[in-house]
């Protein structure tokens, strides 16, 4: 039973706070209403109506309530009388009320308001001409998917016969902005709003009024704000579809640069770093890089074969004259053995060499009887001893080989003093230490250079040795060399075999190795070590 | 306007038409702006009315019907009974128009009056194609509880303008014709 009770009181508070909440909501109602009037109505008393069946007048004075006397009068009817309630406003002024008890529309209205017997106001309407409504309800705003647009609906107030008697005002502005547009809505609880801005926010409200027509009255107060974005800007298809077949073409375009030039880039991005591992068998791959261990243990005959580091180059054949006696200077200087060894080994390698010399060298490299005694006098010295090789660098930088151009040798076994520059196909200088004979050497030299002769020097010990020459008349100079095959003498480029170290270029020939006099392309210039 | 007059002129065809009585089917017109354009000459002739101090005077009280509509009780009453509400006061106030032609002397206010009796008669076609009834008058209709008495030429022209936007309008808002076609 307690509960039951319980209930009842609860059903009973909820009901009460109902009431108080409807009650607080039309009292703030009609205090908006009034306030508009105010603003609005100039004549006294201001009546309004909210619905189809009430009318409510009101009027500001400074008296007593009970002094006021309110009567009204419909058209060929009697007159009535309406209670008045009081309101203070604050101060010293009040208002009064009178609600209508009977309402007639359609009919003129005449109401007198007394005070004290005295009237001081009088007016006469038409109820249905002194509509004050409530704001339209529900008022939604909502994407119509088409851009720059807004679609409004609200419902109409809910009073009968008036449905078609409307008119809204619609009001819309840019989010924080104060300027806005306005929008008349006949007869229709729906607008769609078009020219928008994509993507910007839109506060929207709405108020209401009869149309003036049948009904009339005055306009409502605006609905509470209700903002909406529109939706962004989205892509013009044409415009999406133009700028997808523009990339496409520029992908395709660059695509076929890069087919067209991708040897190049490839070079350009990964360049092919030479690497000797092919020459040097083992030496990266067993000695890690370590080339002493790699000469120690590796195979000798690699390294007695020069043969071995340029496969590909053609022997080009040498001529060695030498004038004078070669046979002291041979004895008093050991010919080093690394070169005259691999004279021996080269001896096939020349042969086919000599087959592939050019035929402008054959014919310059005349078999002369001198070439023949220069080879039979080297060649002893060749067989005499093959001591090992050391891998120093050469021990004499001071003697010179060079090719010349030119006349072949005509008295070849002149000494050296005695030979014209001009006459000399290759001039062997044998420059020991303060030797006079390098000196004018030199100069020969020089002037050969001058004169435009290929020269092409590289430093060998030699002692006035004689070289054996080839029985097919090619005389080969054995060069000692104690490194690497490398070309860096600047005529490198034209396969010259040049041996060496970066010194021997260095002093005495200033300007007489011209960086652009290549070897004649008939000549192929060979030295071996 | 230009919509209203073209709205008016399909009726005036329409009623040209059924004036040798032959029961044609008339389209139902539900559109009130027809009704709306009557009202708003009415109230145009009721404002020259008002102004009007010479020559304006009837020469006895007519008969006009009430325009008042308490709606609290106009939705008790049915249709039918609207309907004779209507009727009648329609029918009544035809004939007061017609009286006031005769009593007014000014020949400007004639064109006026002639107007306002086209326009009744005009209601009365457009109610006629809602299938609503036509009155006869009866006995014993011309004064009563139901009737009103004007003396001046703008009274009369008031009342007109408030029967036509009050019990008229009404009737043709709630007319079935109309709600059952959905309109």
């Amino acid at each position: 039973m307690t509960k039951v009770e319980s209930l009842k009181h609860w059903g009973f508070f909820v009901f009460l706070c109902f009431q108080k909440a409807t009650f607080l909501q039309g009292a703030r109602n009609l205090e908006t209403k009034v306030a508009l009037l105010l603003a609005v109505e100039p004549q006294d008393p201001k009546c309004f109506a909210e619905g189809m069946e009430d009318l409510t007048c009101f009027w500001e004075d400074d008296g007593i309530l009970e002094e006021y006397t309110f009567m009204y009068t419909y058209q060929y009817e009697k007159t009535t009388d309406c209670v008045v309630t009081a309101q203070p406003t604050g101060g010293s002024k009040a208002r009064y009320f009178c609600k209508l008890s009977k309402v007639q529309h359609f009919v003129p209205l005449d109401l007198h308001v007394y005070r004290g017997g005295q009237r001081i106001h009088n007016r006469s309407l038409f109820v249905e001409h002194v509509f004050l409504l409530d704001p339209p309800a529900n008022l939604t705003v909502n994407w119509t998917g088409k851009q720059g647009q807004l679609r409004l609906s609200w419902l109409p107030p809910p009073l009968k016969y008036m449905d078609n008697s409307m008119i809204y005002e619609i009001s819309y502005v840019i989010a924080g902005r104060q300027m806005g547009k306005l929008e008349v809505v006949q007869a229709n609880t729906e607008i769609t709003l078009r020219g928008l801005q994509p993507g910007t926010r839109y506060e929207v409200r709405a108020r209401v009024k009869p149309d003036g027509v049948t009904y009339d009255g005055y306009w409502s107060a605006w609905t509470s704000l209700v903002s909406r974005e529109t939706p962004q800007r989205d892509m013009d298809p044409l415009i999406l579809t133009l700028c997808l077949v523009i990339s496409f073409i520029l992908i395709l375009l660059s695509l076929s640069m890069l087919l067209s030039h991708r040897r190049f880039l490839l070079k350009k991005m990964w360049p092919l770093i030479p690497n000797p591992e092919n020459k040097f068998e083992g030496l990266f791959t067993v000695y890690g890089g370590d080339f002493q261990a790699w000469l120690v243990h590796s195979s000798g005959g690699l390294w007695w074969r020069p043969g071995f580091f340029y496969v590909e180059e053609l022997p080009a054949p040498l001529e060695v004259l030498s004038e004078g006696s070669l046979g002291p200077a041979v004895s008093s200087r050991t010919v080093p053995s690394r070169a005259l060894a691999a004279l021996g080994e080269e001896r096939e390698d020349e042969q086919e060499g000599m087959g592939k010399a050019d035929p402008a060298l054959t014919d310059r490299w005349n078999p002369q009887p001198q070439g023949q005694w220069l080879f039979d006098q080297l060649w002893p010295l060749h067989q005499h001893s093959l001591p090992p090789f050391d891998s120093g660098p050469l021990e004499s930088k001071d003697t010179y080989v060079t090719l010349n151009q030119g006349s072949q040798p005509e008295g070849g076994e002149g000494p050296l003093d005695d030979v014209s520059e001009e006459s000399l196909p290759l001039q062997v200088l044998f420059a020991t230490p303060g030797t006079p004979v390098s000196q004018s050497d030199l100069g020969s030299l020089r002037h050969s250079s001058g004169s435009g002769r290929l020269s092409s020097q590289s430093s060998f010990e030699y002692a006035h040795n004689t070289w054996p020459p080839k029985s097919s008349s090619y005389a080969y100079l054995a060069i000692a060399d104690s490194g690497i095959y490398m070309d860096y003498s600047p005529m490198s480029s034209a396969r010259t075999g040049v041996v060496g170290t970066g010194g021997i270029y260095t002093n005495e020939y200033e300007n007489d190795i011209h960086p652009h006099k290549l070897p004649h392309p008939g000549q192929p210039i060979h030295s071996e070590c | 306007m230009v919509c209203s007059s073209g709205l008016l002129a399909v009726l005036l065809m329409i009623l040209e038409s059924t004036r040798p009585g032959l029961p044609s089917p008339l389209r139902p017109i539900c559109d009130l702006r027809v009704l709306d354009r009557f009202i708003k000459e009415a109230r145009d002739t009721e404002a020259t009315m008002r102004g009007c101090r010479e020559g304006c005077s009837l020469g006895e009280p007519l008969a006009v019907p009430l325009t008042s509509v308490d709606f609290a009780v106009w939705e008790k009453k049915d249709f039918a009974e609207q309907t004779q509400e209507v009727q009648a006061g329609l029918w009544l106030l035809g004939q007061a128009v017609g009286s006031a032609r005769a009593s007014v002397t000014d020949a400007a206010l004639h064109s006026l009056i002639d107007s306002s009796s086209r326009n009744i008669y005009s209601i009365g076609q457009v109610l006629h194609s809602l299938n609503i009834q036509e009155y006869t008058p009866s006995t014993g209709m011309s004064g009563g509880e139901d009737t009103w008495r004007v003396s001046t030429v703008s009274e009369l022209f008031q009342v007109q303008t408030n029967f036509l936007r009050g019990k008229v309008r009404l009737l043709l808002s709630t007319a079935p014709a109309c709600n059952k076609d959905g309109s």
